[in-house]
């Protein structure tokens, strides 16, 4: 059974930061990076299953990125598994979760692999969709906001609950071979040791291109996204004053609000 | 980034007298135990400060002669040539960062014992003095007084010669000057006593007589505490504060401005257990309604808001401050920098008080773990020495020492996982804050926290991994890691053993549930019942705090202690207020007794003192005194076991018990600090975090390397052109 784990590097904004020029994205200079943090109870959920059933299960982290998100292959190696899969193309900017599912899916035919563990969603951008369109690409069963599975090796079904609205869990089965998206608190994740954080720096990590899976330019990035930003901006805060002085002062400030907010002034 | 534009006030420059302060941040003079005697102490921790952004530094009180001799505490001296010469260290350290240096001269009359000098103090009337009850002073006569003042001039001149700038008539916590002023002390009938304006020449005299001398060349300072909080019996501000301050205005170019006395000098340097930030306002505000001079005035300010806010509201014009000084003395330079949560923000504990009331030892800080280390160990608190190696590191445990190691040594360069099963880091300081009043301790652990977080993402090889399950020892030793820092922290004891018997006391098992530890208290882990027993053999905060929040939780508490009940915060200024504290929520402390047994709902007590006072030599197996006959039983619903702490050192024994595996685990060495060490005082655990971890790359980074020693050097006689021979008089 192989299990393919799609992790995300996202961008952490402080309180500053500026928006890109082209007022599309957060300026990148204004960006940490960590990984997602659904992933890391994706990852872990295949880490125990590796751990439960031994060689029967290979898992593989795999991150669409550039360069500098090899860091959450690392992370990820750093607590088990032998290999990861970074792709990474410049035509791979802007791209939605469409885009980046159509790059997943490829990876999941071309490493045959069972199961696809993805975060609920990513703490960046939150469409929650990524896994979702996976798995309508690959046409596999699906299941989102998983809070507990079953999963055995050679299994052609397995049991999922789903975390709905006001705690109400939702039990279904789920045919073999299935995309998940994982909610936080379906496990503890576990942190990586220094041992585990050298031992990642010598495990190997494949990079490939979006056209080693023969998707074309026009199926990933903006072009391939099926949603396009428009402006990014911070909206204005509502903004709050207090009143202060006698009660007739209060009330003539009241009345220059509202008048301020009829537009009489 | 660049600073606030709010906090612009902070950093006006303003004339005081012949000087100019480069802005508003001015460290009063303040106790460190280095005096005239640790020159190199004095010189590095004051001009570091300036170097901190600081705009004037102080030494500690200055005694003017050998008659204001305050041994067994630690003054700066002034008396001779000697003494210029080893303060003048200090002040051209100072001026090398662009700031100015004063002294408080000081005449302590009958609160210094003269233990050292022998001399006989003089005072305006005689009585003894209420801090040093066995020192009584001679009432001045008119040549006593113009010799005093006389003394007062030769040390302005002296202070002048070494380079100080600002020379101070110190009459705050009851000191000569204020003597005088106050009718507590001053009984009398001559020029000198009876009106306002009698009582206020002995002080307005020495200034003038001061500034005469050195007013050219040295701004005048007078630190006045503006009401001595016993209402007309003393001073009041509002009657003969404002009126002495509208008497002496033309001779003084900055008043520093405080409340109380010395025997509760408390009510000043207030500990955060009773006192917030600017807690002295409601007096030191009206001095400068009746002052054209520039006002300073301490009140452990520590957020710049806040003080730019005094400054603006027209309550005072410059910050002073001692204590948030020691604990970050980079204050001004973050402020300025806009890096404010980069403040080591003071806790208010005052450990660093307690050591001069001990009488001497140098100053330590809880937040601050290089103060009163500059100059001996050649530690500077935002400079880091670059790691040695490439060895990473495991510590093991959070708490106060663990947290500081790993913060320090991550500033090194060294990659650093910090490990701990509590959700947040802090250890101890996450339970001890939430005690009454100790809220501000957690400053401690915020400062950690903060800077952790933004060191963590400097290295991505290191991690702050919080609640995880506890490490055991193969957890340790397949981790990975080159050396492994155990800083687990300590526990209360569980069967009452304890400092006087150095044995479990019989009956005792807080596995019981009438039985907890402090632990068990502040976890709210057991049922605790309406009458509760607290049986203490801890000389600090932990009995008097949990009395406190069991009285204020509807118990009704005694404590039953074997050790002077919190007689640590009598050093930490603390301990008056708690007393008081004590009596107003009707807490029964019953001193001078340890427990023989106990039983689920009753323990018995012994005085301590009970056995015979005769000593005779009776045979082996035989005490040599007559044995205590006298055990009272009393019963509780729950019994808190306050008797004493033990270090958590089951990871690190366990670890050098199979040190033949650590070359196969690539471990190359194994370090405990802190509490897991032995049980200490927070600072001192900080300590131990700090020292290992910047003397990591030693043979034996376990135990400390010597550090530099400021001691007499036979040979060198103090005083210049004198000789070291033994002579007697013939």
């Amino acid at each position: 059974m192989k299990i393919l784990v799609p992790v995300k590097q996202v961008g952490i904004i402080d309180e500053d930061y500026e928006i890109r020029d082209d007022g599309k994205n957060v300026d990148v200079d204004f960006l940490d990076y960590e990984i997602n943090e659904w992933d890391n109870y994706s990852w872990e959920l295949a880490l125990n299953l590796q751990e439960t059933y031994g060689e029967a299960v290979e898992i593989v982290p795999l991150t669409v990125g550039p360069d500098e998100a090899e860091d959450v292959l690392l992370n990820c190696l750093a607590k088990g598994g032998e290999r990861g899969i970074r792709v990474w193309d410049d035509a791979l900017v802007d791209s939605d979760s469409m885009a980046i599912a159509q790059v997943i899916a490829k990876v999941a035919e071309h490493e045959n692999a069972d199961y696809v563990l993805t975060g609920t969603l990513s703490s960046d951008h939150s469409f929650a969709a990524t896994g979702m369109c996976v798995a309508g690409l690959l046409n596999w069963a699906h299941a989102a906001v998983v809070s507990k599975v079953d999963i055995t090796p050679d299994a052609q079904q397995i049991t999922v609950n789903r975390e709905l609205e006001a705690g109400i869990e939702e039990e279904i089965t789920v045919e073999s071979p299935a995309v998940l998206s994982i909610q936080l608190g379906i496990n503890e994740p576990r942190y990586a040791s220094l041992r585990g954080i050298k031992q990642a720096k010598a495990k190997p990590v494949e990079v490939m291109s979006h056209k080693d899976f023969g998707l074309t330019d026009a199926e990933v990035g903006e072009m391939g996204s099926l949603s396009k930003v428009r402006k990014m901006y911070a909206p204005e805060h509502s903004q709050a004053e207090l009143i202060e002085g006698t009660v007739a002062e209060q009330a003539k400030r009241i009345a220059e609000i509202v008048k301020e907010l009829k537009g009489d002034t | 980034m660049a600073r606030d534009s709010k906090h612009d006030i902070l950093f006006e420059p303003i004339q005081i007298g012949p000087k100019v302060l480069r802005n508003r941040f001015y460290q009063v003079p303040h106790c460190i135990g280095a005096g005239s005697d640790k020159p190199g102490f004095q010189a590095a921790n004051r001009s570091l400060k300036v170097e901190g952004g600081w705009a004037a530094v102080n030494t500690e009180y200055l005694s003017i002669h050998p008659e204001s001799d305050d041994t067994h505490r630690l003054s700066a001296r002034l008396w001779d040539e000697g003494d210029v010469r080893n303060l003048r260290a200090m002040t051209d350290a100072v001026h090398k960062h662009d700031g100015l240096c004063g002294v408080e001269m000081w005449y302590g009359g009958s609160h210094a014992p003269c233990m050292e000098s022998r001399c006989t103090p003089r005072g305006p009337s005689q009585y003894a003095s209420e801090f040093e009850t066995m020192t009584y002073c001679k009432e001045m006569d008119l040549d006593d007084i113009q010799m005093v003042q006389g003394y007062y001039v030769d040390a302005a001149k002296r202070a002048r010669d070494a380079g100080f700038d600002i020379v101070y008539v110190y009459g705050a916590h009851s000191y000569l000057p204020l003597q005088f002023l106050s009718p507590y002390y001053n009984k009398r009938t001559d020029g000198y006593g009876g009106s306002l304006e009698n009582r206020a020449r002995f002080w307005i005299e020495t200034l003038e007589k001061v500034k005469q001398a050195v007013g050219d060349d040295c701004a005048i300072a007078t630190r006045f505490a503006v009401d001595t909080l016993i209402a007309d019996a003393g001073v009041e501000v509002e009657r003969d504060a404002l009126k002495f301050v509208k008497l002496a205005d033309d001779f003084v170019d900055v008043w520093d401005v405080n409340v109380g006395d010395i025997a509760e000098w408390g009510e000043d340097a207030g500990p955060s257990r009773f006192y917030l930030q600017g807690h002295q306002l409601p007096w030191q505000r009206f001095i400068k309604q009746v002052s054209k001079k520039p006002v300073l005035g301490v009140g452990r300010f520590t957020d710049p808001d806040k003080m730019a806010e005094v400054i603006r509201s027209g309550q005072l014009d410059i910050i002073g401050a001692a204590r948030p000084s020691i604990a970050d003395p980079f204050l001004p330079e973050k402020i300025n920098q806009g890096r404010v949560d980069d403040i080591r923000t003071c806790i208010g504990c005052n450990v660093c008080i307690s050591r001069w009331e001990i009488g001497g030892p140098p100053m330590i800080c809880t937040q601050n773990a290089t103060s009163g280390e500059e100059y001996r160990r050649g530690w500077h608190p935002e400079k880091f020495p670059k790691a040695g190696s490439d060895d990473s590191f495991l510590v093991v445990g959070s708490g106060p020492s663990g947290s500081e190691c790993a913060r320090v040594l991550m500033e090194r360069g060294y990659t650093v996982h910090l490990v701990d099963s509590g959700e947040k880091i802090g250890g101890s300081t996450n339970s001890i804050a939430t005690l009454p009043g100790l809220g501000e301790w957690g400053y401690h652990r915020d400062y950690r926290e903060v800077q952790l977080d933004k060191l963590v993402k400097k290295n991505k090889d290191s991690q702050i991994a919080l609640g995880v399950k506890p490490l055991t020892v193969d957890d340790c030793l397949e981790y990975g890691a080159d050396k492994i820092v155990i800083a687990t922290g300590a526990s209360w004891n569980t069967d009452g053993n304890n400092a006087l018997t150095h044995d479990p006391v019989e009956g005792i098992d807080t596995s019981t549930p009438t039985h907890l530890t402090p632990e068990q208290v502040l976890e709210g882990s057991k049922p605790i019942g309406k009458k509760v027993l607290i049986l203490n053999c801890d000389p600090y905060y932990m009995a008097p705090s949990l009395a406190q929040k069991l009285t204020e939780d509807g118990h009704q508490v005694t404590v039953a202690s074997g050790v002077s009940l919190g007689n640590y915060m009598h050093f930490t200024l603390e301990a008056p207020n708690m007393h008081r504290m004590m009596h107003e929520l009707g807490i029964e402390v019953i001193g001078d007794v340890w427990a023989s047994k106990a039983e689920a709902n009753r323990i018995q007590l012994y005085p301590i003192f009970g056995d015979g006072y005769r000593r005779e030599y009776r045979g082996p197996g035989k005490l040599p005194r007559r044995e205590n006959t006298h055990f009272d039983w009393h019963e509780f619903d729950s019994l808190v076991v306050c008797t004493g702490r033990h270090s958590n050192t089951e990871l690190y024994e366990g670890l050098k018990t199979r040190k033949d595996e650590w070359a196969e685990n690539d471990v190359k060495g194994v370090y405990v600090i802190g509490d897991a060490w032995a049980p200490k005082l927070m600072a001192d655990a900080t300590f131990d975090g700090q020292r290992l971890a910047r003397e990591i790359e030693l043979d034996d980074p376990q135990h400390p390397k010597p550090y530099r020693r400021e001691v007499a050097v036979w040979g060198a006689p103090h005083m210049p052109g004198d000789t070291f021979e033994i002579e007697y008089e013939s």
